[in-house]
């Protein structure tokens, strides 16, 4: 701030300057002030997570480190079964994201670089879904599953929703700028479309890759209601819905634990969910704003 | 894959004549086939039979019995149902014109060399990725009427306990805080990959004239980025008819269906098992969606060629 401060000044006059500055003040104040609201509710999470529970309801806004402790993870660890949680949405997470990383880039590159009769046509049907509503096909889809036996099975958290027709739709934007001439010389070479896609396309490609798997593993990890919807037993839950049901798995795990009581533990296991995140954010924090920004074209 | 069959010399059978009708090969459908499999499967039998679903009486026991259209006719004359779109419609006006006006200042701001950019940047962009379930909890007991932190705060400069989450009055803006809070870094990114795009030497050349950062901001940056602000718009749009997952973690559609939102009305059906009229809701809805979509993108299109 200061030299570039200091190199206008010399060239305009100082009332230019003071107001100049009295807007960079404003500027300041507005994005910290977006920062605090943005960061107070996850700050607040962390402390209270560390708090004895019944400090939470009587001294919301008070830490004291001498009561630090990590009693509501030991309850909360002990009363719900998160690690089984994190196990099945680890499992679906793989499946789901080996079926679409596997197919959907597939797909997209037969619309993208292939020719073939009805690709027009086959694509728009692609792009087609992407208007239905999910909500509207919750209802029967969830009668099929009781149809076909599903209920509380990976199949049906992993099928239903994969290769969605955005990311082929997203695939096949990036998919566009391979150069033609590449092609065609391998064709040259006798490749099949196959080879092609194996050896030029996916290399090639990497980047976009890397943000399809990103985008994918935040749409598995977040995705709650499906799971919830199609899981019954505990053992199926993914980390979500058992995070959905934590009052009531709570209350049953210790008698006498209701309503505030159970904050504490509520804001450790939120805590603990919400972490991994966090984490693999700031490693890879480049290559999950391109993932975020290939999701924003979404809808 | 197929490339070797080429050297067979056998006279041009039928299915010979079908590969090179095709495109000379299988392999591309061979490529989309896992797609459209699935989607036959767990897209397109759940949808006709939801549309069977929507003209019967079934309460998912037993046959379901044909109405012809009395879902439907049931539906639009049901306040339940026009609430639904109306708690839909105050919810956008809560959030979207405040949540892009403020994405495109701070965009605005944050692709200027300022101090902190990455550390606003980051900061701006965790909120979309904490799971809504973890934030509804925390806005759970942020919010809750007694001991929550935010009725505390209030309470030490004397304003009486607000029951943000149990009245009608409150509920809706506090589930659209919430929804702010999430979505807000998602649309600073949208505009910042759109700021990026405008030329420097317009604002260096504005500056000559004499325009100030307010001028600047309303007569270069907005204009400029309009086709990126209705894009964020459509979405927003979209995604709040059809806002399903907030009212069912936060408030399960209360207090007095305060919070049903268009997506979380035919839910209600579905629990309470009235599934055909669960299905016309459904199909209500859609309709809505695909045709506000459609207009919508004529919008973005009138705008581009303009």
């Amino acid at each position: 701030m200061n030299p570039s401060i200091a190199a206008v000044s010399t060239t305009r006059p100082a009332a230019q300057m003071q107001r100049f500055s009295l807007s960079r003040i404003l500027i300041y104040l507005f994005l910290f002030g977006m920062s605090a609201f943005f960061l107070f509710p996850l700050v607040w999470m962390f402390l209270s997570s560390f708090k004895p529970p019944t400090d939470i309801a009587a001294l919301p806004l008070q830490f004291d480190l001498a009561t630090f402790s990590f009693a509501n993870y030991e309850a909360m660890f002990r009363n719900v079964p998160i690690l089984s949680g994190f196990k099945n949405t680890l499992i679906v997470i793989i499946l789901k994201g080996s079926i679409t990383l596997l197919f959907a880039p597939l797909a997209a590159y037969a619309f993208a670089k292939l020719r073939f009769r009805g690709r027009q046509f086959l694509f728009n049907i692609v792009l087609a879904t992407l208007m239905l509503p999910p909500i509207v096909m919750l209802i029967p889809l969830l009668l099929q599953m009781g149809t076909l036996g599903w209920v509380d099975t990976f199949q049906a958290l992993v099928l239903p929703g994969a290769i969605g027709a955005f990311y082929i739709f997203l695939m096949r934007q990036q998919f566009a700028d391979v150069p033609d001439e590449l092609l065609d010389a391998g064709r040259v070479d006798g490749c099949s479309s196959f080879q092609l896609y194996r050896l030029i396309v996916l290399p090639m490609m990497r980047p976009a890759l890397s943000a399809l798997a990103i985008l994918v593993f935040l749409d598995v990890y977040n995705d709650f209601v499906w799971p919830s919807l199609v899981t019954n037993s505990i053992d199926m839950q993914t980390l979500q819905v058992m995070l959905s049901y934590l009052y009531t798995q709570i209350n049953n795990a210790a008698v006498g634990t209701t309503g505030s009581n159970a904050w504490g533990q509520v804001m450790a296991a939120s805590a603990v969910a919400t972490i991994p995140l966090l984490i693999v954010f700031i490693v890879l924090q480049r290559h999950f704003i391109r993932g975020i920004m290939a999701g924003a074209l979404k809808g | 894959m197929h490339t070797t069959l080429q050297a067979s010399p056998s006279p041009p059978s039928i299915l010979n004549r079908l590969r090179v009708w095709l495109g000379g090969s299988y392999a591309p459908y061979l490529y989309i086939a896992p797609f459209f499999i699935l989607f036959l499967a767990f897209g397109f039998y759940p949808l006709a039979y939801a549309f069977r679903l929507s003209f019967t009486e079934w309460r998912g026991a037993g046959e379901p019995i044909f109405i012809g259209l009395e879902n439907y006719t049931f539906l639009l004359s049901n306040s339940f149902f026009w609430n639904s779109l109306q708690n839909s419609a105050v919810l956008w006006l809560l959030i979207v014109p405040l949540q892009t006006l403020m994405a495109v200042f701070a965009a605005s701001l944050l692709s200027r060399q300022i101090w902190f950019r990455s550390f606003f940047r980051v900061v701006f962009l965790i909120p979309y990725l904490v799971p809504l379930v973890a934030i509804a909890q925390i806005w759970l007991i942020l919010f809750d009427k007694n001991f929550g932190a935010i009725n505390t705060i209030l309470q030490s400069i004397g304003i009486e306990p607000i029951g943000w989450l149990t009245t009608g009055s409150w509920s809706k803006p506090t589930m659209a805080l919430m929804v702010f809070w999430k979505g807000s870094g998602f649309a600073v990114l949208i505009m910042l990959a759109a700021i990026q795009n405008i030329s420097q030497e317009i604002y260096e050349s504005a500056a000559l004239d004499g325009a100030n950062g307010f001028q600047q901001f309303f007569r270069i940056t907005i204009p400029l980025m309009r086709r990126s602000i209705v894009f964020f718009m459509i979405i927003s749009t979209l995604g709040i008819l059809q806002m399903f997952a907030e009212p069912y973690v936060l408030t399960q559609g209360g207090p007095y269906n305060s919070t049903v939102t268009a997506g979380f009305a035919l839910f209600r059906y579905t629990r309470n098992l009235d599934l055909g009229t669960g299905s016309a809701n459904s199909f209500l809805l859609m309709i809505i969606v695909v045709v506000l979509s459609l207009i919508m993108l004529r919008m973005l299109r009138e705008k581009e060629t303009s």
